[in-house]
């Protein structure tokens, strides 16, 4: 346990020291910013305030756009980056199980990606402080819908960080992972029959915006963005156990 | 404390490591000698924790590192080969950073900490980045990360690569005194001078099948290379020629001129060494040098390779 507290502690520490992670919560935020301003401008938003989280949450382009990008940006150092510098090999033969590193690594990203989310929050609570009527059942729903996407999108990104030195295939292969989780679904939503079935219970978007965005806890969504995560975190354990025996 | 049997390890079809065996005892320093690619880091990252075997046993103070790898981890410090830190961590940091990962609680790091710093002389780094150190400090930030929570065994990939020659001669002095207080050391290098300098015993790989062990004596008697020994006399004399001509008779050796005042002995039987000097020394011949000429590891390594059986 005190191993996996040392190497959460210090990954975490690595992401508040790092230039490149501040410069990715700025672009974040300056984004997030004019997409917020953009919301705010729409017509259905001006008429109805309520619907400024299924905007910006659900249908919206940060789901559709910025989500899938950011967390697979930010798990690159965690271990591409370290597997090029060399830094992974001293790692791996610490007294520590590798399930510990993944789940370590994970949570620090994780926990550093809440600040993003910090940032959104406060463009929320400036707008109730300058008087907006906001439903924050609604608001605190989207949020949460977002951060477990969120939170998923990083365990994509922490797989696809193992297979590749290479920084760019790291982070490209998470973002496109992510596109294709959300991409793929949306097109075989509207066929009838079994296809359209799989395809709208694995609807990110839809779960936001019905579910989450509307101020409700769907039970369903919940398991399974969390059983989608843990699934590539177990998939993230398995390729460090593989390159083991397979360099 | 540091064992391996029938070590092997292939990769796909390429076997980098087939059936090795060795032995490092508490206290010792075991020299792992060979060419780039023999299998001397694949043989350290197995017993490291790193790699898994692909058949065969390794083992470090007694725990099976695949059955109880944590447990042996624990009792191993390692220095991989072209050692790094993250460069945004300072020294102590890092090293403070190491110590929690080993396990130790935090009370004690800060002391352990100061402890391996003051060893390997890293108390005025502390402060500094990784990334601001030189390759010797930097070899002994690596050395300092292994010897965190003091483990019995300590493997060490190529320390010496990058050191200048006060470096080296530095690190040597530390591996000789942890060896002295106790902990078994193996290392690797492909640079005999080195090897010899420190290690006890010499262990020698090539295409991952282990050629030879012992000490470099045994070695060269085990291949049947004479010994070679340079004499040198402060003047020249044919009283000289004379002692030495008695001598080869009965000690079984064979010797020429190099200049007026120095010879190349080439002696058949290694243990005659001392026996030579004692006839030499009661001589009272002016003798101002008298050493041993050490086979260089290309030739020691070429003649292994051809003559000794795999």
């Amino acid at each position: 346990m005190r191993a996996f507290v040392a190497l959460w502690r210090r990954e975490v520490f690595s992401m508040m020291v790092s230039p490149f992670a501040f410069v990715l919560l700025g672009v974040w935020f300056l984004l997030n910013g004019m997409l917020f301003v953009v919301a705010l401008n729409t017509q259905q938003v001006m008429d109805d305030l309520r619907l400024l989280p299924p905007f910006l949450f659900g249908s919206g382009m940060l789901v559709w756009l910025l989500l899938p990008a950011f967390p697979p940006l930010l798990c690159i150092r965690l271990f591409a980056e370290e597997h090029r510098v060399g830094t992974l090999e001293p790692l791996l033969t610490a007294p520590i199980r590798d399930f510990a590193v993944v789940l370590a690594k994970y949570l620090a990203a994780c926990v550093f990606f809440l600040l993003f989310w910090g940032g959104v929050l406060l463009l929320f609570l400036l707008l109730h402080w300058h008087g907006g009527d906001l439903d924050w059942a609604r608001v605190l729903g989207g949020m949460t819908g977002a951060i477990l996407t969120s939170f998923l999108f990083l365990a994509t990104g922490l797989w696809a960080s193992s297979w590749s030195s290479n920084l760019v295939l790291g982070a490209g292969g998470g973002a496109a992972l992510n596109y294709l989780l959300l991409f793929v679904p949306a097109l075989f939503e509207l066929n009838e029959g079994a296809l359209g079935a799989v395809a709208r219970s694995m609807h990110l978007p839809n779960f936001l915006d019905r579910g989450f965005s509307a101020g409700l806890l769907d039970s369903y969504a919940l398991v399974y963005m969390l059983g989608l995560s843990a699934l590539f975190l177990f998939l993230t354990w398995m390729r460090l156990v593989s390159r083991r025996w397979v360099p | 404390m540091i064992k391996t049997e029938r070590l092997t390890k292939h990769y796909g079809t390429i076997h980098a490591l087939t059936e090795v065996d060795l032995e490092v005892a508490p206290g010792e320093i075991l020299g792992f000698l060979g060419p780039n690619g023999a299998g001397k880091s694949t043989t350290l990252r197995i017993l490291s924790g790193y790699l898994p075997p692909t058949s065969g046993k390794a083992s470090i103070n007694g725990l099976d590192l695949m059955n109880e790898s944590l447990a042996a981890r624990r009792c191993t410090g390692y220095l991989p080969e072209n050692f790094v830190a993250p460069s945004e961590l300072r020294v102590s940091e890092y090293l403070r950073f190491r110590a929690s990962l080993k396990g130790l609680r935090s009370k004690q790091v800060p002391a352990e900490v100061q402890r391996v710093a003051k060893h390997l002389g890293l108390e005025p780094r502390l402060r500094q980045p990784f990334s601001a150190l030189s390759k010797g400090f930097r070899q002994r930030v690596g050395l300092a990360d292994a010897l965190l929570g003091d483990p019995p065994a300590l493997l060490l990939d190529e320390p010496f690569s990058g050191l200048d020659p006060l470096q080296r001669e530095e690190f040597r002095t530390i591996l000789k005194n942890l060896a002295t207080s106790g902990k078994a050391i193996l290392f690797s290098s492909h640079v005999l001078p080195e090897v010899e300098e420190i290690a006890m015993r010499v262990q020698i790989l090539h295409h991952g099948r282990s050629k030879a062990v012992g000490t470099l004596e045994d070695l060269q008697s085990h291949l049947h290379e004479k010994a070679k020994l340079c004499l040198r006399l402060s003047e020249s004399g044919a009283q000289c020629e004379q002692v030495l001509t008695d001598a080869a008779k009965e000690l079984d050796f064979s010797f020429t001129e190099q200049n007026d005042k120095s010879y190349l002995i080439e002696l058949n039987d290694h243990s005659k060494r001392s026996e030579l000097f004692q006839r030499l020394a009661a001589s009272k011949l002016p003798v101002v040098e008298f050493r041993e000429l050490r086979p260089d590891l290309d030739q020691l390594f070429r003649n292994l390779v051809e003559e000794s059986p795999s």
